[in-house]
C-alpha cells in the first residue's frame, strides 16, 4: 500500500540520486514533497500554504539512510533513535516533569528520599501536567524510584494522545526479568519503556527526614536549616547537599539519558524538585549561586529541545485550553499535526 | 472531656463487678456489659448506620488495665497487649486493581508491569471512597505499578490522615535513605509493603499477545484450558495452583501474623492472587475457585477474628444508605474519626 510506494520512492532516489521520479510520489499525498539528500540522509520538507492546520490528508515522513531505505511510520522515524547516521540531523525532545503535592508536603514535613505518595493535588497536577505533554512524542521514560515520580509519569501518559503503553522495566532479579517479557513484537513497538533510577530520586535529607520544619527550625534555629536547604555543598546531617544529589544525578542523565537524546529517542524524566535543578544546572550551564535559586514549578512540564549535541531550552508548555502561537520546532509540529490526523 | 467521662465510666464499672451499666455518654444511651474481663459498647438506633454527625467512643477494658484509648489506635497497640491479641478483631481488606491499559486493549497482561487507564485511576478513587472508613494499619501491594497507584489512590480517600509509606529494602542504602527520623511521625504512618508474591498470575509466552490472536494461534479450547484450569500452565508460565501456591504462603507467612496481632490490613493486588487467597480465607475448592471472579475495583472485606476469617462482604459507597452492620467494632472505629479530642489524625 503507502508503504510499498514509499520504498518504490526510495528505492528510485538512490538510484537515481534525486532524479525526477520523486514526482510519482507526489500524487499520494496532497502535499508537494521535496527531496533533499543531504549526505546519505533525506530530509522531507513540507510546503504547505504555511500554517499547520489539521486536516485528512495522510503525511509520511521519510528518513532514508545509505544502509537501508526504510519506510516507517511518521511516529516511529521520528522517534526510531537507532540510526548512528542521524544524530546530526535529528532533534529529540526532552521533558522535565516534577511532581506535584506529597502527603507529606501537605504535612510540611521533610521528605527527603521517603517514599510518600501524592495527594488528591498532586493527582490532579500529575494530570494537568500530562495534558500539557500530550502533543511531544515520547519514546522512553525515566523516574525516580519513589511512587510519587512514578505515579506522576503514568498519571501524565494517560493524558497523552498517541496511545502507547509505558511499561515499567524490572530487572531487581533474574526472576523479575523473566517474569516481565513480553512475548509480542507488535506489542513491543506500541511500549514505551520506564526505567526506575534512585539515581534520580530527590536529595537525601538525612536525619530532617520526618521532622516538621516548624520543628527543625526551633531544634536547629533557623539560619542552619536555610542553610542546609539553600546552600550548595552544606549536607544536613547524614544526609546529602544539593551538590552531592548533583553528582550522582547528572552523572545518571549523562550516561543513561544523553545517549538516548543522541540517538534520537524523545525522553521524558518525571522526578523531583532538586534532582531536576541539578540536571538543569546542567542543560543551561547554570552556576552553582544560580542553581540554588532556581525554583521549579510543580506539575509544569518544562520541554528542551537536544539537538546538535546542545541543549535548547523551550519553556513551559501551555496548557491545550489556550492557543497555541508557541512553536516548538518543525517536527514537533509535525508530529501534533500526525496526531491530530490519526484522532479526527 | 469526653475522656474523662469515659474513664470515669469505666472506673465505675469495675467497682461494680458484674452488673450492668446504664448511662449515657453524649446524647446516646449506652449499655456496658461485662464480658470477662471485655467490656463491649453496643448501641441500638433505628437500625441503620448511614454517615451522620453522632459522636461515639468505643471503650475496651481488660483484666489488666482499663484503658480508654482512641479506637483506631487500639487494633493497633499490641505490642504490650499480649493478652488481647485473640479477642482482637482485624478488618482485612481485598481490593483487585482496576482496568489497566492492555485491559483495554485485550492483551494478556499477568506479570507485565502495565499501568492503569483513566477507567483504572476512577476506579482505584472508587474503592478508596468505599473503605474510607475502615481502619487501615498496613497495606501490602504487588510488586506492580498498578497494584501500587490503586492502593495509593485509594488512601488519598482515608479519612484517617495516615501516610502510607512504601517501604524499600532492595538494597542497603535503600534501607539507609529511608531512614525517619521522628517517633511522631513513625507512628502517623502505614507501612506499605510491595511483594512480587502478590503479583497477578504470571502468564508466560502469552504476555503481550493479543486474545483473539491467541485464541487462533493456539486454538480455542487449549487457551480456555489455560486461562480457566487450575492446574495447567501456559508454556513458560504459571498455573493458578503456582500462582496461590506462592501468593498464599505469602498471605500465611507474612500476612497473617498481622491480623493475629490485631493490625489492620489492606492488600492491593490481582484477579488471580487475590483469589487465590480468598480460596484460603473461605476455605474454597479448586472448582470453587476458577468460577470465581471478583469485581475491579469494588473491595472486599474479611474479619479476622479468633483465628477465623468472616466475610463480610463489600463495603458499598458513603452516598448509599448503610444497612450493612460490620462489626460493632468497626462503626465504633469509624465514629471514632468523628470524635474530636479521642481522633488522632
Amino acid at each position: 500500500m503507502a508503504t510499498a510506494m514509499f520504498q518504490q520512492c526510495i528505492g528510485t532516489i538512490q538510484l537515481n540520486s534525486c532524479g525526477d521520479e520523486w514526482g510519482s510520489c507526489k500524487k499520494f499525498r496532497n502535499y508537494s514533497l521535496r527531496f533533499i539528500s543531504r549526505g546519505f540522509a533525506l530530509d522531507v520538507r513540507l510546503l504547505t500554504k504555511g500554517s499547520f492546520i489539521s486536516s485528512r490528508s495522510k503525511l509520511h515522513l521519510v528518513h532514508a539512510l545509505s544502509s537501508h531505505s526504510s519506510l516507517v511510520d511518521p511516529v516511529s522515524s521520528i522517534s526510531d533513535g537507532a540510526n548512528d547516521h542521524q544524530k546530526n540531523i535529528s532533534e529529540s525532545a526532552l521533558i522535565l516533569i516534577r511532581h506535584g503535592e506529597s502527603l507529606w508536603n501537605e504535612m510540611n514535613l521533610f521528605t527527603g528520599s521517603i517514599d510518600v505518595s501524592l495527594t488528591k493535588k498532586g493527582v490532579e497536577e500529575a494530570i494537568e501536567a500530562g495534558k500539557r505533554i500530550s502533543n511531544i512524542p515520547v519514546d522512553i521514560i525515566y523516574t525516580s524510584s519513589l511512587i510519587r515520580a512514578k505515579m506522576t509519569a503514568m498519571l501524565a501518559m494517560i493524558q497523552h494522545r498517541h496511545k502507547k503503553v509505558p511499561i515499567i522495566r524490572h530487572t531487581e532479579s533474574d526472576q523479575a526479568k523473566e517474569w516481565t517479557r513480553v512475548f509480542s513484537e507488535e506489542t513491543e513497538r506500541q511500549s514505551i519503556p520506564v526505567i526506575t533510577a534512585w539515581q534520580l530520586n530527590e536529595r537525601m535529607y538525612g536525619e530532617l527526614q520526618g521532622l516538621h520544619k516548624q520543628e527543625t527550625i526551633d531544634r536547629y534555629g533557623k539560619e542552619k536549616v536555610h542553610e542546609w536547604r539553600r546552600s550548595y555543598d552544606i549536607p544536613p546531617p547524614k544526609g546529602e547537599s544539593l551538590e552531592m544529589c548533583s553528582q550522582r544525578a547528572v552523572s545518571y542523565f549523562r550516561e543513561q539519558i544523553e545517549p538516548q537524546l543522541q540517538s534520537g529517542k524523545h525522553v521524558m524524566v518525571a522526578a523531583h524538585g532538586n534532582c531536576l535543578r541539578s540536571i538543569i544546572m546542567y542543560l543551561d550551564k547554570l552556576t552553582s549561586l544560580e542553581v540554588t535559586t532556581l525554583e521549579l514549578s510543580t506539575g509544569v512540564p518544562l520541554l528542551y529541545i537536544y539537538k546538535e549535541g546542545k541543549f535548547i531550552r523551550r519553556g513551559s508548555l501551555v496548557g491545550p485550553t489556550e492557543a497555541g502561537v508557541y512553536a516548538y520546532t518543525e517536527s514537533l509540529a509535525l508530529y501534533r499535526q500526525y496526531l491530530d490526523e490519526m484522532f479526527q | 472531656m469526653a475522656n474523662a467521662m469515659l474513664h470515669q465510666t469505666v472506673g465505675s464499672l469495675q467497682l461494680l463487678g458484674n452488673s450492668g451499666i446504664h448511662g449515657e455518654v453524649g446524647n446516646n444511651p449506652v449499655r456496658l456489659f461485662p464480658k470477662g474481663f471485655k467490656v463491649q459498647v453496643g448501641f441500638s438506633k433505628g437500625g441503620a448506620y448511614s454517615s451522620g454527625e453522632r459522636k461515639f467512643s468505643s471503650i475496651r477494658a481488660s483484666a489488666s488495665q482499663t484503658s480508654v484509648v482512641d479506637p483506631v489506635l487500639s487494633p493497633s497497640n499490641n505490642d504490650s497487649h499480649e493478652s488481647r491479641k485473640k479477642s482482637n478483631e482485624a478488618a482485612l481488606i481485598l481490593i483487585r486493581h482496576g482496568e489497566s491499559l492492555w485491559n483495554e486493549k485485550n492483551l494478556f497482561t499477568g506479570c507485565v508491569d502495565v499501568p492503569l487507564t483513566k477507567k483504572g485511576v476512577e476506579e482505584a478513587i472508587e474503592a478508596g471512597k468505599r473503605i474510607s472508613n475502615i481502619p487501615v494499619d498496613m497495606i501490602y501491594t504487588s510488586a506492580l505499578i498498578r497494584a501500587q497507584m490503586t492502593a495509593m489512590l485509594a488512601m488519598t480517600q482515608h479519612r484517617r490522615k495516615k501516610v502510607p509509606i512504601i517501604m524499600h529494602n532492595e538494597s542497603e542504602q535503600a534501607m539507609a535513605w529511608s531512614q525517619i527520623y521522628s517517633e511522631d511521625t513513625l507512628k502517623q504512618s502505614i507501612p506499605v509493603i510491595a511483594a512480587w508474591q502478590l503479583n497477578e498470575r504470571m502468564y508466560g509466552e502469552l504476555q503481550g499477545l493479543n486474545k483473539q490472536e491467541t485464541a487462533d494461534r493456539f486454538g480455542k479450547e487449549k487457551v480456555h484450558e489455560w486461562r480457566r484450569s487450575y492446574d495447567i500452565p501456559p508454556p513458560n508460565g504459571e498455573s493458578l495452583e503456582m500462582c496461590a501456591q506462592r501468593a498464599v504462603a505469602y498471605f500465611k507467612e507474612n500476612i497473617e501474623p498481622q491480623l493475629l496481632a490485631g493490625k489492620n490490613v489492606m492488600i492491593a493486588a490481582h484477579g488471580n492472587s487475590l483469589r487465590s487467597i480468598i480460596m484460603y480465607l473461605d476455605k474454597l475448592t479448586s472448582q470453587e475457585v476458577i468460577s470465581l471472579e471478583l469485581s475491579t475495583g469494588i473491595p472486599m472485606l474479611y474479619i479476622f477474628k479468633e483465628g477465623k476469617f468472616i466475610r463480610r462482604g463489600s463495603p458499598i459507597a458513603p452516598t448509599e444508605a448503610g444497612v450493612y452492620a460490620y462489626t460493632r467494632r468497626l462503626p465504633q472505629s469509624i465514629v471514632g474519626y468523628n470524635v474530636g479530642p479521642l481522633a488522632r489524625f
